[in-house]
C-alpha cells in the first residue's frame, strides 16, 4: 500500500493548500489575464477585396503586417467577385446585412457608389485613426479628387496607374526605325507617325495579319485615352452635362475610325485576340504579335515575370498634332467602409495602415503599381529604375475621369459608342450623341453636382 | 283530393365547392406535406415579384430608403435607346434559339431512338454536353471560336472559308450565342425521347403496310403526336430565351456595340453597375415578367390550333 493511503489529512493542511493554490492562481492569473483579455478585445474587422493574384499575395502580406502590429484590430482578409464597376455581392451582402467593415473599391466609381448610400462618410473614423479627412494633405491630387464626393471623403486612395506607349523595340530596330524616338525622354511621336511607323511591322498572310503593328483599342486604347489625348474634358460642371460629343472627342474617334477602315475591324480584332482568362503568358505583346500598345504601368511586373528578356521601350502617349502635350490618364483603387460596418473605428485603423504610407510601401514595391501618398513618390528603393522614370514622366501628364455618380454608366455607353465606331456600325457624331443623351437622361436625377 | 305526385323525390345534390370531412382532412394533409414548398414559393417568389413591383416605382438603391417617383421608370424605359436595343437583342436571340433548338432537341432525341445495340454509349454522349454548366461552356466556346486559333476557324479555312469573327462581330455575336445554347439541347431531347417512346408502334406499322415512306410517318405520325411535348418546350424555350445572360455576362460583356446587351443583362448592370438604379431594374424586372407571361399565354392559347393530343 502506499505510505500516502495512511497520511491524514487535517482542516489546516487544507486551507494551506487552498492558500498557495489560490495565491498562485492569483499570481498567474495576473499574468495571463490582461493578454488574453487584450486577445478578446481586438477589434474584428472584416475585409474584402476582388483582386486576384500577384496582388492578393502584396495584399495579405500587408494584413499579416497590420496584425502584427496593432494591438487593438485584427483584419481578415477574403477575396470576392466582383470587378471595377461590379459591385453585386457587396449591395447584396451590405442590403442582407453580412457586409464587410472594409473593402476595395475601383476609385472611379466611388462618387456613384457614395451617392447611393453604400459608402460611409469617413470624416470621422479617418480622425480618431489620426488622419488628416482633407485627403488633398497626403495624397496626389487626382486621386484625392476621385476618392471624395461631395467635399467630403468617402475613400482614401489606394494605388494609381498610368498608361505610357509600350513598344517592342526589336520590331521597331527590323523594321530600320530609330529605337530612340521610343523612350520616355524623347518628344511624343503625333498619332499620325505612330500609324505610318506602324504600318511596317504587319505581316500579313492569306488575308490574315500574323502580325500587326498597333490597334487603337487594344488593352488600355479606350476612349478615354484618346479623348484626354485631343483635349476632352467629357464633362461641363457648371451645366451638369456629360459632353461626349465635344469636336476634341469627335475629332479622336473620327481618326480611331479612319485607322479600323484602313486594315478591317474584324482582321485587327483577330490579330490581337486573346480570350477571357488565357494566361499571361499568351499577351500579344508577350508572343511578339503586336508592335506597340497603349497599357499601364503594371504590365512592368508581367513583363519582368514573364519575359524579362524582352527589349521594349516605353514612351509618352502620341500627340494628335507635333507640339501638343502628351496627355496620359491615370486611375487606380481605393479603400472604403461600406454602410452596415460593424467595426467602423477598427475598419478606419486599418484604412489608414493599408492606404497609408506603410501598406502603399509594400503595395509599390511588390506589384509595380505607384502609391498615391505623395510622400511616397520621391522614396527611390520603392520602384526599380525604368518604374520610377515611367512614374516620374507621365504622372505629371496624366489626368483622371471625372468623378461622377453616373461613372459606371458613363463608361459603358462610351464603350458601346467606340466599338459601334471603330467597328464601322455607326458614324462618329451619331454614336457619340447616343452616349451623351443615354448618360444624360441618368445624370439628371442627380445635378446640381457640387 | 288531390292527384299523387309523380315527381321522383330530389336527390342529395353537393354543391360545386362542398366537401366532405374526409375531404378536407385530405386537402389539409397534403397542404402539410407541401408546406415547405408553398413557403418557399411564397417567400422567394410571390413577395420579390410584388417587392419589385413596388420598387419599379421608386428610385432606390438598394440602401437608402426608396424614393417613390410614380411612372418615371415607365416613361423613361419607352424613351430609353439602350432598352429597344436590348429588346431587339434579346428577341433576335430568342426567335433564333427557340426553333433551332426545337430542331435540335427532335434531331437529337431520333438519334436517341435508333434500335442499334451499343445506343445507351450514344445516348450518353448526346446528353453529356447539357449536364455542363453555362459558365464552364462559355469558356469551351470562347476557346472553340477564337477567331486565331480556335477549332472552329481552323476547319473552316482548311476548307477554304473566310470565318467570321464570332464574339466580335456584331453581326455574329448573337448567333454564336445561339449555336452555344445547343449546347443545352440534351436535357429537353430526353423529354422528346419519351415522347417518341410513347408514340403506338402500331401507327407506325399501319402507315408502311400503306407503303408510307419515313418523311411521311414523320410528317403524319410523329409530328402530330409530338406537338404537345414541342408546346412544352416551346413554353420553356420562350421563358429561358428571354432571360438570357450568362453568355453575355462572362463571353461579350454586353458588346461589341450593345449587339449581345439582353434585357436581363441591362437589368443587372441598371441594378449592380449603376448608382441608384435599382428601381429602374425592378421596372425591367416588371416588363419582362408581362413579355414572358403573354409571349407564353400567346403560344398556350393558339396550341389549340397545331397540338394534337390524339390521333383517333
Amino acid at each position: 500500500m502506499s505510505q500516502f493511503t495512511h497520511k491524514r489529512v487535517n482542516r489546516r493542511s487544507v486551507l494551506k493548500g487552498a492558500a498557495a493554490t489560490g495565491l498562485g492562481l492569483g499570481v498567474a492569473s495576473s499574468i495571463y489575464l490582461p493578454t488574453a483579455f487584450a486577445m478578446q478585445e481586438k477589434r474584428q474587422v472584416l475585409a474584402w477585396t476582388t483582386h486576384g493574384e500577384p496582388d492578393l499575395t502584396a495584399l495579405h502580406t500587408i494584413v499579416d503586417a497590420f496584425n502584427e502590429q496593432s494591438s487593438t484590430t485584427e483584419v481578415t482578409l477574403e477575396k470576392v467577385e466582383g470587378s471595377e464597376t461590379d459591385s453585386a455581392k457587396l449591395i447584396t451582402a451590405v442590403r442582407g446585412g453580412t457586409g464587410p467593415d472594409a473593402y476595395m473599391l475601383d476609385r472611379f466609381v466611388v462618387a456613384e457608389r457614395a451617392s447611393s448610400g453604400l459608402l460611409q462618410e469617413l470624416t470621422d473614423p479617418l480622425t480618431n485613426a489620426g488622419v488628416d479627412p482633407d485627403l488633398t494633405t497626403t495624397y496626389l491630387p487626382f486621386a484625392a479628387a476621385e476618392a471624395s464626393f461631395q467635399g467630403k471623403p468617402y475613400a482614401l486612395p489606394f494605388d494609381a496607374d498610368t498608361r505610357g506607349l509600350f513598344v517592342n523595340l526589336d520590331m521597331i530596330a527590323e523594321v530600320g526605325e530609330d529605337p530612340a524616338r521610343f523612350t520616355l525622354d524623347a518628344d511624343p511621336l503625333t498619332w499620325d507617325e505612330l500609324k505610318e511607323i506602324m504600318a511596317k511591322i504587319n505581316i500579313e498572310d492569306g488575308g490574315n495579319f500574323t502580325r500587326f503593328g498597333f490597334v487603337p483599342w487594344h488593352e488600355q486604347g479606350w476612349h478615354y485615352t484618346y479623348g484626354f489625348s485631343w483635349g476632352a474634358k467629357f464633362f461641363d460642371a457648371e451645366a451638369c452635362a456629360v459632353t461626349p460629343d465635344e469636336q476634341a472627342m469627335v475629332d479622336a474617334m473620327t481618326w480611331v475610325q479612319n485607322y479600323a477602315n484602313e486594315y478591317g475591324a474584324a482582321r485587327m480584332q483577330a490579330a490581337v485576340f486573346n480570350p477571357e482568362g488565357s494566361p499571361p503568358t499568351e499577351n500579344v505583346f508577350l508572343t511578339d504579335r503586336i508592335g506597340a500598345m497603349v497599357t499601364g504601368d503594371w504590365f512592368f511586373s508581367s513583363i519582368n515575370k514573364y519575359k524579362p528578356e524582352l527589349n521594349f521601350g516605353v514612351a509618352k502617349l502620341p500627340v494628335p498634332e507635333a507640339g501638343m502635350e502628351s496627355v496620359s490618364w491615370a486611375g487606380g483603387w481605393s479603400w472604403v467602409i461600406p454602410y452596415g460596418a460593424k467595426e467602423v473605428d477598427g475598419a478606419g485603423e486599418f484604412l489608414a495602415y493599408m492606404a497609408g504610407e506603410p501598406g502603399q510601401r509594400v503595395y509599390t514595391k511588390e506589384t509595380a503599381h505607384l502609391p498615391t501618398v505623395e510622400a511616397l513618390m520621391s522614396e527611390s528603393d520603392l520602384f526599380d529604375e525604368a518604374h520610377a522614370k515611367y512614374a516620374e514622366v507621365l504622372l505629371p501628364l496624366s489626368t483622371n475621369r471625372p468623378p461622377l455618380p453616373v461613372g459606371g454608366k458613363y463608361w459603358d455607353e462610351l464603350t458601346a459608342a467606340y466599338q459601334a465606331i471603330y467597328l464601322g456600325e455607326s458614324e462618329v457624331a451619331p454614336a457619340l450623341e447616343s452616349a451623351r443623351k443615354n448618360t444624360q437622361d441618368v445624370l439628371d436625377q442627380y445635378c446640381p453636382i457640387d | 283530393m288531390s292527384a299523387p305526385s309523380t315527381a321522383l323525390p330530389t336527390p342529395l345534390r353537393r354543391s360545386k365547392w362542398s366537401i366532405t370531412k374526409g375531404e378536407r382532412k385530405n386537402i389539409l394533409i397534403g397542404l402539410a406535406f407541401i408546406s415547405p414548398w408553398i413557403f418557399g414559393f411564397l417567400v422567394f417568389l410571390i413577395y420579390p415579384i410584388i417587392y419589385s413591383f413596388q420598387l419599379s416605382f421608386t428610385r432606390y438603391g438598394g440602401i437608402l430608403p426608396p424614393e417613390p417617383i410614380g411612372w418615371a421608370n415607365y416613361t423613361r424605359m419607352w424613351n430609353d435607346e439602350v432598352f429597344w436595343k436590348a429588346m431587339k437583342a434579346t428577341f433576335t436571340y430568342a426567335s433564333l434559339a427557340v426553333p433551332i433548338g426545337v430542331v435540335m432537341a427532335m434531331a437529337i432525341a431520333i438519334a436517341m431512338d435508333q434500335p442499334l445495340r451499343e445506343i445507351p454509349l450514344y445516348r450518353t454522349v448526346l446528353f453529356l454536353p447539357s449536364v455542363l454548366p453555362l459558365f464552364a461552356t462559355s469558356f469551351v466556346f470562347m476557346v472553340l471560336l477564337n477567331p486565331n486559333t480556335g477549332l472552329v476557324n481552323q476547319i473552316l479555312r482548311s476548307i477554304g472559308i473566310s470565318p467570321p469573327n464570332w464574339f466580335g462581330d456584331p453581326s455574329w455575336a448573337n448567333f454564336s450565342i445561339v449555336l452555344m445554347a445547343q449546347m443545352g439541347a440534351g436535357q429537353i431531347a430526353l423529354i422528346f425521347l419519351a415522347g417518341l417512346r410513347g408514340i403506338p408502334k402500331h401507327l407506325y406499322e399501319s402507315a408502311m403496310l400503306d407503303g408510307a415512306s419515313w418523311a411521311q410517318r414523320f410528317r403524319n405520325i410523329t409530328l402530330p403526336l409530338m406537338t404537345p411535348i414541342i408546346l412544352y418546350d416551346l413554353i420553356i424555350g420562350i421563358s429561358g430565351g428571354i432571360q438570357v445572360f450568362t453568355q453575355a455576362y462572362i463571353i461579350t460583356d454586353g458588346g461589341p456595340a450593345r449587339a449581345t446587351t439582353y434585357l436581363v443583362f441591362y437589368l443587372y448592370n441598371n441594378a449592380f453597375r449603376y448608382s441608384m438604379q435599382m428601381g429602374y431594374a425592378s421596372a425591367l424586372g416588371v416588363v419582362i415578367f408581362l413579355i414572358t407571361l403573354v409571349l407564353a399565354g400567346v403560344t398556350f392559347l393558339t396550341s389549340k390550333k397545331w397540338v394534337t393530343y390524339d390521333l383517333t
